[in-house]
């Protein structure tokens, strides 16, 4: 689950690079105004790239929070 | 490149110099944009890169509104929804017959509008077309085997309006075959998020549509010339070992590789590049193998031809010295990493490409690296002249070692011929950007910042053509600048270091003093890494002052003392 966040951590510096790394891991669509559809594609694009994986956008609907894109992702690693 | 890659390289991106470049599609543009972005921030460091982006759905209107917005070029990438937005997956409308023939006559029309749209954009900034990049849907009653009628007549609707564009000056049309070698056909569609985002790219071919996309519109300088290795290089076998009948380029000795190689080569000298061999082997017996008449590179092409037993890396100091060449422009082709290696410590700057003579399918690989390294807009009549006037300047300093002596200047019987030149001439343009050595500021210029400078009213562009009984060097010097009061303010003045020991930078001022009246010039010099033969040019006016950037005020008095007899004809030309 560290490796997830890390991992998960990297792709919040690249798709939102003006955010202050110690507020990633409560980072979510309501309390971050970047955070818009468009940014969450590119987050969703970013974590394919991280972590290998075929990201199904249904899969991700809802998941707009730091912790609960670690949770999807670490699903989806799990059953592969 | 991965998008992550290409994020990390805008936010690393620092420059100051604003670089505006649109955008222009009718999708959202999202990692196409990204990708974008990252080359353009690759191919221009210094520069901080702004992309105007339009409105999703209206191509026709974003081509229209940027020729309102100022920038240093456009990428207008039309797909086929474009044409027609029921060839679109997010169209709900019905694909019957009578709609397919709707669709071909809108298409047509919509062409028309397109064409119209590109043309003026092309008026004022450089336009990179791309035509459409994903394959049509399953539209027709067909099985997908079998082309349709209404298929290639899109095709046909799609490359008359190529055709038509393609005929504008400024505009370049993306070479989808080549985009087709690093983005195939079948990984391009990103079906889920052209449905859900309005985005139809995969990651990969945004990446390789963008690579090109900003190669095309703002290709880098080409090399200017090639080294290349002999044996298991330019022919297969060693010639010391099998002797001139046993080396080998063609189908039936196994060593087509060779042939394809010696094409590229007689191809590229064609076009102005400068080619020469560097080789150890036997003087005699290169020369007898240079002279077997199925070789499909022309010796006449080749200069110098340096062989001999000693490094590879003197040979190719010898080669860059007769060019008069800096490493970074030229190109060393070779079998053995070994000599690669060498070359590369005692040069660097230098690029070496290993030539895969043990690998037949690398072979195209290194070919479409040539063409990439050298592919230039077009050829003009200097590219013809640069080899043979090497030549000559070869002979030319070996009559006259050092400083040429006023009588024989006087007897080389020179003509200059100064030319006013439009705005957009493409020879000044490429002068001024491969200049290094006699360059007043080594200032470099995208084609919209040259048009948009040169047509700043008051401003005169004039090129320099030199003839002597050596023969012709073409156009080789260009000088602009503008009038300000009684003084001649210059920010252009560059010459080829072909023409150096001629004396044609003292004509140059000289008739720029006598044509504008001015009582002095005032020079917007820059010193740079490389422009010290114009240092030393300028040391000759102002030998006491620290030659710092800023403007230089020659007075006509100073120069007039210090300038050398000069013998040339000069020949005034209204236009170029």
């Amino acid at each position: 689950m560290d490796n997830i966040q890390d991992k998960l951590a990297r792709c919040f510096s690249l798709a939102f690079p003006k955010m202050d790394p110690g507020q990633y891991r409560t980072a979510s669509a309501e309390n971050t105004s970047q955070w818009d559809s468009m940014a969450q594609v590119t987050l969703l694009s970013l974590i394919g790239e991280e972590f290998g994986i075929e990201v199904n956008f249904e899969q991700f609907e809802g998941a707009t929070s730091f912790e609960a894109l670690a949770r999807q992702i670490s699903e989806i690693c799990a059953g592969a | 490149m991965r998008l992550g890659e290409a994020l990390q390289i805008i936010q690393q991106a620092t420059g100051d110099r604003k670089r505006q470049i649109h955008l222009l599609c009718s999708f959202t543009p999202l990692h196409f944009a990204t990708f974008v972005k990252a080359y353009s921030s690759l191919r221009f460091p210094g520069d901080s890169i702004s992309l105007h982006t339009g409105l999703y759905g209206d191509l026709e209107g974003n081509i229209q509104r940027a020729r309102d917005v100022e920038a240093q070029g456009a990428i207008a990438v039309a797909e086929w929804d474009d044409f027609d937005p029921r060839l679109g997956l997010r169209s709900s409308s019905d694909w019957t017959r009578s709609t397919l023939e709707d669709i071909a006559t809108q298409a047509e029309e919509k062409s028309s509008r397109l064409a119209a749209q590109l043309t003026g954009l092309a008026e004022v900034m450089p336009v990179t077309v791309v035509a459409p990049t994903l394959a049509l849907p399953p539209v027709t009653h067909l099985p997908p085997a079998q082309a349709s009628a209404f298929e290639l007549r899109l095709n046909t609707i799609l490359n008359d309006f190529l055709r038509e564009v393609c005929k504008q000056k400024g505009i370049k049309l993306l070479n989808a075959s080549y985009l087709a070698i690093t983005s195939p056909q079948n990984a391009r569609h990103d079906v889920q998020m052209d449905l859900s985002a309005g985005f139809p790219y995969t990651p990969p071919h945004a990446d390789a549509l963008a690579q090109l996309s900003v190669d095309c519109l703002f290709p880098a300088a080409p090399k200017k010339g090639l080294i290349t290795d002999l044996d298991e290089t330019l022919w297969r076998g060693v010639l010391g070992d099998l002797g001139v009948d046993g080396i080998s380029w063609s189908l039936e000795g196994k060593s087509q590789a060779h042939a394809l190689y010696q094409k590229v080569l007689a191809s590229l000298a064609e076009s102005g590049v400068l080619v020469a061999i560097a080789s150890k082997n036997d003087p005699k017996l290169v020369e007898a193998a240079l002279r077997r008449s199925d070789l499909l590179l022309p010796p006449t092409n080749v200069f110098p031809i340096e062989v001999s037993w000693g490094a590879k890396s003197d040979a190719i100091g010898r080669i860059l010295k007769t060019w008069n060449i800096g490493p970074d422009s030229v190109v060393f082709v070779d079998d053995s990493p070994m000599e690669l290696a060498e070359v590369a410590e005692k040069h660097p700057g230098i690029e070496c490409l290993k030539f895969p003579s043990d690998d037949p399918k690398g072979i195209l690989a290194l070919l479409w690296q040539l063409r990439t390294r050298f592919g230039k807009q077009e050829i003009r009549e200097e590219d013809g002249l640069r080899r043979q006037s090497l030549r000559r300047a070869a002979k030319f300093v070996e009559e006259v070692p050092a400083e040429a002596s006023a009588d024989f200047l006087a007897r080389l019987k020179a003509h200059l011929t100064f030319a006013n030149c439009a705005a957009d001439h493409g020879r000044a343009f490429e002068l001024v950007n491969k200049t290094n050595q006699f360059n007043l500021n080594g200032v470099r210029y995208s084609e919209a910042e040259w048009k948009t400078k040169n047509h700043q009213p008051g401003r005169f562009l004039t090129t320099v053509s030199y003839e002597d009984r050596f023969g012709p060097l073409g156009k080789i010097a260009v000088l602009g600048g503008w009038m300000k009061d009684d003084r001649c303010c210059v920010d252009i003045f560059v010459m080829s270091c072909r023409a150096f020991s001629r004396h044609i930078e003292f004509q140059a001022l000289q008739q720029l003093f006598a044509k504008s009246g001015a009582s002095a010039i005032r020079l917007q010099f820059r010193p740079t890494e490389r422009n010290g033969p114009l240092q030393t040019f300028l040391r000759r006016f102002f030998p006491s002052d620290s030659l710092a950037e800023g403007e230089l005020e020659l007075s006509a008095e100073t120069f007039a003392k210090s300038c050398p007899p000069l013998f040339h004809e000069v020949i005034f030309s209204e236009s170029d």
